[in-house]
């Protein structure tokens, strides 16, 4: 019984680790190519789902909706590269920073003008009762989340090293200034990278949006476990963040457990100044030489 | 020089006598509630400049200090009784122990790590305080009674001078702080931390400082808060304050004290304005007609990109647009923030006090402060009496990247009084050799001596305070700071005022000496001229003498030159030979990487030839030229590479 | 720079100054954007709904003229800062006549010390907090100018616990959120288990924060001790959360809890899995008076929406305003000194749309701070979610209102 409830806890919290792990990827999508990322992201995600609720509000099937809310993440991926990210890169400062988390600002803003400040809940056809696995409890609703984010990380892996696109986007990430002598558009694979990112986020949205429910402040209390698993994930290591976004999520449902609800997200955030004094690159992540 | 100081001191004398006479002339509680916020976020701002402005880290945990600090000064009240000034000296405490705490993880962190740090730092104090109810009260909230002053009970109008003292006691001893090498050095830290360290100036210990002093402003500023709101609730240090508190800063503008003022003032009063719709209207049109003027004046004179013009116009237009469609602006005040926000950080980088700043200079034609007359150079550079003893010496040094062993056991000598010579092909090795010595890397193996004793391993920061300096080959200049100061930030041996002497003002004396030493190594590299001038906008070559200028800052022993010649047009290299023979003049030994064969030739007594990590010639200039192992080395490269080589060893 | 902050304050004081002084001035102040904001919204529409009446109907009758009412609205964001803020905004006018709102029981704790100090009478709505009267009990104020007009977390945690126990339940677990509603919350359920003879064994005690989907944790400890019910203290969505997570779990225990569980956002949430779901009200969205039909219908109207995001919140801003209304009339002026005494002796009764209102208040006694509340343990009745919708959940109830509406 006992045994059992620790899995319980443990399958719960790393099927919800998933998501943390979804939006994660897409943080290191755009660090790869250009060191920076969205501090915005949240908003991304959250705008990506109402904007989804209100294609199913009108009518469209789910199968319809799921491709048109990643194409808004896509539009707001570019967006979001087009007035925050490009101009500071150009000049090489790190204004980006304070420009993503501006255009995070103000899309919160239009969300809860636009749609309201209520959360709402966001239709489904995937069923919520729950299935048993040797006495645990799963929804298939938790399932769908865990199969999707991996289909999505797996189709743009596929995409970054199949198609010619995707090469440039490799060949960027390894070294931005060789890349731009072979007359790759550096200023190209990062708007590319913004847009991936954009569909990333939009799909995470989609996926928990049935669990969580669709709000202008779904995404905030997520996007704080998405940066702790990228970053102790490490910003460029692939799938290390599927290890570490699951770990994460079973911690997270274990602390609660055992150490009191109200302290869930401590151990994350101890882990990751931890993480960050130690392995600044990240459990994952490639040590990087200083060049001078 | 007297009216600079008329000015500048006055408009600050000015401002404090109105701040401070307006509860005197208003007898209205709320306008008294607004100046009193007003001084506490400037200390908060102050505070949250070191590191946003100096250290130009995105620090988001400034927000968890203000509650720690105010959780601090409460507590210390109910539970020992403690007066007014032991609380807010807690709350200050508490500030710079969370401070160096978090800085110490923070440390090796730049950029979205550090940022991303700090954010966790906040998402964590939040939860203790909410969860500790034994001591916070959770989410209760702590009731706060307002201790006595030295005795006396301060009624409203008395906190805010209480407040408004401690603003302008903060504002001068920073003031005397940012002013003095410390604001130099964390200055150097946020453009160029290895040449920080290089330089001897530390990375390490002026950013745990400049953190520490941060969250400790953090914290004080929390302390009057909480004797301010006489509440306190954990939800109230949250990420909504955080975003306030970055606007304050970046609208007011960054590395000013001013600015934080002005930022100060915006923050306390904007939720205010926004609220009447009338006046929200006249603001935003305010902000159109600035956004156009500077948007379409920087496009005439081609000093911003089309985008930098156009996206704030853009931003202020649909605030404009919005003001005449909403009907209700208060539902919109993020949306509102972002955009103000937006368009300043995109258009205004300096902010609002920054553009003013350099409007008024011109409008009152105020110079800059006159600098001081040269020191002597015989003052600054001893001379140095020259033995011919061995200086530096390696054996057997190896240092491997992975598989790639970039150094593979070399052992050479370098006598005092000399001017070593290390060439060889692209990828020989000599950088790395370099960056070994100098301790940017740690030795795979072998040892490293300077005058017989063991060189600190992997410390640029220590290998500098050995004596020995160093240049860099892709250049690490201070870009923001003035060529002077980028000297002055460097310079041995002149700074000793301990810091609380430093922050009542009393580094003057040590502040002139060092400009006046400063200048005469700039004079050494020709540079006096441009002593104002920031680094990043000196000429390529003006950059690499203000490089040689600040390594001599160091008064080495030993100087090593990185590549000088890289990239410098004839005339150049020809002063830079200048400079070198000058250099060598004082006694200062040099290892000098090149590969101009002339400037060897020219230079250099010995010469010490590096191929694939290994020695493969030593000897004089004429000697390595005519081994054959050197010309299979150059010849055997790529064809263009030979071809460069080869007219430079026939030279 | 300077020179614009002081143009600003000096603009500020001039606005102050500017309004006319034919009207009775009455302040809405709550939380209209950010996590709050259906209740603040809410509540500020009811109450704006009974304004436009009053106004329409030509004002107020204040001595021999006819005053209309003007509102001046301030948006707390439900941060203790701003609303501390706005109290001394407030405080400094001069003309006030009064204020109405609040929803966060931190923001009463920061801001009313500045109404009290220049006696401006503010009727505190709907914010249910007990800390938010306790606090002027505690510290012995003999006048009080501040009123409530919600019924406060006491009586609720009360209900709630009586009724667990009319239902034979012995083991009860508590969930609540980590703010200070919820954590207040969980003290004053705890305080009645106890006075009303420790029959309930709480067999966990568990804390949710604001933003929390995953509730897995908290409620298998609930499941492993056995517990026959869950009582619950939050707000919103993560209440769905809750029931959600009580459907993953099988863990089928009714769940009772303040009156939040009324608020669209968990019933629409929750879905079919908040069937059933127990909470004290106020005012149920149900039109069984023709002044409850006429208030919802014009509500709706109004507002563009065909159901009240927080109906409590929304009837409670309504019957507040008629209520100082009455109290205007009463002291024929628009002074809020004499406004708070009217109030404390409020002679003819008021027809809201939750109650017909005589005397809700008497003079503040700080030994009692029922003086300062009107709502007693009778305007409440139990409420329960029925397919997307709260219903009363005695039928009793329903019938002794719309009878109580007759006379």
């Amino acid at each position: 019984m006992y045994t059992l409830l620790i899995v319980q806890l443990a399958v719960s919290g790393a099927l919800m680790g998933m998501v943390y792990a979804l939006i994660a990827y897409g943080f290191q999508l755009t660090f790869a190519t250009s060191k920076s990322i969205n501090f915005g992201q949240g908003e991304l995600v959250m705008l990506s789902a109402l904007f989804s609720l209100t294609l199913i509000d009108s009518g469209l099937p789910y199968w319809l909706v799921v491709p048109g809310g990643m194409l808004f993440g896509v539009i707001l991926g570019l967006f979001v590269e087009r007035a925050a990210v490009r101009l500071s890169l150009e000049q090489k400062g790190e204004g980006w920073i304070l420009l993503t988390i501006i255009l995070g600002l103000l899309g919160f803003s239009a969300a809860e003008n636009i749609w309201g400040r209520d959360d709402r809940p966001f239709p489904t056809p995937i069923p919520s009762d729950p299935l048993h696995f040797f006495g645990i409890d799963v929804t298939p609703l938790e399932l769908s989340v865990a199969i999707g984010v991996l289909t999505v990380m797996g189709l743009v892996e596929l995409f970054k090293r199949k198609t010619l696109l995707g090469k440039a986007f490799e060949a960027v990430s390894a070294d931005r200034d060789a890349a731009q002598l072979m007359g790759i558009s550096a200023t190209r694979t990062i708007q590319l990278s913004y847009g991936l990112s954009g569909l990333v986020a939009a799909m995470a949205g989609i996926l928990v949006a049935p669990i969580t429910t669709v709000g202008p402040t779904m995404a905030s209390v997520l996007i704080l476990k998405a940066f702790s698993v990228a970053v102790v994930a490490g910003l460029d290591s692939g799938f290390g963040v599927v290890l570490i976004g699951l770990f994460l999520g079973a911690l997270e449902s274990l602390t609660s457990f055992y150490l009191g609800s109200g302290w869930r997200e401590a151990p994350g955030l101890v882990l990751l100044i931890l993480a960050l004094a130690v392995r600044p690159n990240g459990v994952f992540g490639k040590a990087s030489i200083r060049k001078v | 020089m007297w009216k600079r100081l008329l000015l500048i001191r006055g408009a600050e004398l000015a401002a404090l006598a109105l701040l401070a006479a307006i509860p005197l002339m208003v007898d209205n509680s709320y306008v008294l509630g607004l100046l009193t916020l007003l001084a506490i976020y400037g200390i908060l701002l102050i505070g949250l400049d070191v590191t946003v402005g100096y250290l130009g880290q995105v620090n988001l945990a400034h927000a968890a200090f203000l509650g720690l600090g105010a959780y601090a000064a409460g507590l210390s009240v109910a539970h020992f009784d403690f007066g007014m000034l032991a609380a807010l000296a807690m709350a200050l405490g508490v500030g710079v122990l969370f401070g160096t705490l978090l800085a110490f993880p923070a440390l090796r962190l730049e950029g979205p790590q550090f940022a991303l740090a700090t954010l966790s730092f906040s998402a964590l104090s939040a939860t203790t305080l909410n969860e500790w109810e034994g001591l916070t009260l959770g989410a209760q909230g702590l009731q706060v009674t307002r201790p006595a002053f030295l005795g006396m009970t301060l009624d409203a109008p008395g906190f805010f001078w209480l407040c408004l003292l401690l603003l302008a006691l903060v504002w001068l001893a920073m003031r005397n702080l940012l002013s003095s090498q410390w604001g130099r050095a964390f200055e150097a830290l946020r453009d160029s931390p290895i040449a920080t360290d290089a330089m001897g100036v530390g990375t390490y210990r002026h950013k745990v400082a400049g953190f520490a002093l941060c969250s400790g402003l953090g914290g004080l500023a929390g302390g009057l808060y909480a004797f301010n709101f006489q509440y306190l609730q954990p939800q109230s240090f949250g990420w909504d304050l955080m975003v306030i508190l970055l606007l304050g800063v970046v609208l007011g503008g960054r590395k000013s004290l001013w600015g934080a003022l002005v930022g100060a003032s915006l923050i306390a009063l904007l939720p205010n304005l926004l609220s009447n719709r009338e006046l929200f209207q006249v603001i935003s049109a305010i902000g159109l007609l600035v956004a156009l003027a500077a948007g379409g004046q920087g496009l005439l004179k081609k000093t911003t990109r089309p985008f930098q013009a156009l996206a704030p116009v853009v931003a202020m237009g649909i605030l404009m647009a919005g003001s005449l469609i909403v009907e209700n602006t208060e539902d919109w005040r993020k949306a509102i923030f972002a955009l103000m926000l937006f368009s300043v950080v995109v258009g205004l980088p300096e902010g609002l006090m920054g553009f003013a700043a350099r409007f008024l200079t011109g409008l009152f034609h105020i110079d800059p402060p006159p600098l001081p007359a040269p020191a002597s150079l015989d003052a600054v550079l001893p001379k140095r009496v020259v033995d011919g003893g061995a200086l530096l010496e390696l054996r057997g040094l190896e240092r491997y990247f992975g598989g790639v062993k970039a150094v593979d056991g070399v052992s050479m000598t370098v006598r005092a009084g000399e001017i070593h010579g290390l060439i060889g092909p692209n990828g020989s090795g000599k950088s790395t050799a370099v960056n070994v010595i100098s301790g940017l890397y740690v030795p795979t193996g072998g040892d490293i001596l300077l005058r017989g004793k063991p060189l600190p391993a992997g410390s640029l920061f220590k290998v500098a305070r050995t004596g020995v300096a160093r240049t860099f080959q892709n250049l690490q200049l201070f870009g923001e700071l003035s060529a002077l100061d980028n000297v002055m930030v460097a310079l041995k041996d002149v700074y000793r005022s301990p810091l609380p002497l430093v922050l009542l003002g009393f580094a003057k004396g040590e502040e002139k000496r060092a400009g006046a030493a400063a200048l005469a190594l700039l004079e050494l590299v020709g540079l006096q001229a441009q002593a104002r001038t920031r680094a990043r906008d000196l000429t390529y070559g003006d950059q690499r003498f203000l490089e040689i200028a600040r390594a001599l800052a160091r008064k080495p022993e030993l100087l090593i030159l990185d590549e000088p010649a890289a990239g410098l047009a004839h005339p150049d290299v020809t002063k830079l030979t200048e400079i070198i023979k000058r250099i060598h003049e004082r006694g200062i030994s040099i290892i000098l990487i090149e590969h101009h064969m002339d400037v060897i030739s020219e230079l250099c007594s010995v010469v010490t030839v590096l191929d694939g990590g290994r020695i493969i010639a030593a000897g004089t200039a004429e000697q390595v030229k005519r081994d054959p192992k050197v010309i299979e080395a150059y010849l055997g490269m790529s064809d263009d590479s030979a071809d460069a080589a080869a007219p430079a060893l026939a030279g | 720079m300077k020179k614009t902050m002081l143009a600003a304050l000096t603009m500020s004081l001039f606005t102050l100054q500017a309004y006319a002084a034919d009207t009775v001035k009455i302040a809405l102040t709550g939380p209209f954007t950010g996590g709050s904001a259906p209740m603040g919204v809410s509540m500020r529409d009811g109450a704006k709904l009974a304004i436009d009446e009053i106004n329409r109907a030509g004002g107020i009758q204040v001595g021999t003229q006819k005053m209309k009412i003007e509102v001046i609205e301030r948006d707390d964001e439900a941060k203790n800062e701003r609303g501390a803020l706005i109290a001394q905004e407030l405080a400094s006018m001069n003309d006030l006549a009064g204020v109405i709102g609040t929803v966060n029981t931190g923001v009463c704790l920061a801001g009313d010390k500045y109404f009290q100090e220049k006696g401006i009478t503010k009727i505190i709505t709907p914010a249910a907090g007990s800390a938010s009267m306790t606090q002027w009990s505690k510290a012995g104020v003999k006048d009080l100018s501040i009123f409530r007009f919600s019924a406060d977390d006491g009586i609720q945690a009360a209900m709630v616990v009586e009724e667990a126990i009319s239902r034979k339940l012995t083991k009860v677990a508590i969930i609540h959120d980590s703010t200070n509603y919820g954590v207040s919350g969980r003290d004053d359920l705890l305080n009645q288990i106890k006075l009303q003879g420790n029959k309930l064994q709480v067999v966990a005690t568990e804390k949710f924060n604001i933003g929390d989907k995953d509730m897995t944790a908290q409620l298998l400890k609930a499941k492993l001790g056995g517990a026959q019910a869950i009582l619950i203290w939050g707000i919103g969505p993560e209440l769905a959360a809750v029931s959600n997570g009580m459907a993953k779990l099988s863990l089928k225990a009714p769940l009772i809890g303040g009156w939040t569980l009324s608020m669209s956002n968990f019933i629409d949430n929750a879905g079919k899995n908040g069937n059933g779901t127990l909470m004290p009200q106020t005012f149920i969205e149900d039109p069984i008076t023709p002044k409850a039909r006429n208030f919802i219908d014009s509500y709706h109207k109004a507002y563009g929406v065909d159901r009240i995001p927080s109906p409590m919140s929304a009837a409670e801003g309504y019957d507040a305003v008629y209520v100082f209304a009455a109290a205007v009339k009463q002291a024929k002026s628009t002074d809020t000194h004499k406004i708070k005494d009217a109030l404390e002796d409020l002679r003819e009764p008021v027809k809201g749309v939750i109650a017909t209102w005589k005397q809700p208040y008497a003079k503040w006694d700080p030994a009692n701070e029922q003086t300062h509340e009107a709502f007693r343990r009778n305007q409440v009745v139990m409420g329960m979610v029925q397919d997307g919708r709260v219903a009363f959940a005695n039928k009793a109830d329903r019938q002794r209102l719309m009878k109580g509406a007759g006379k």
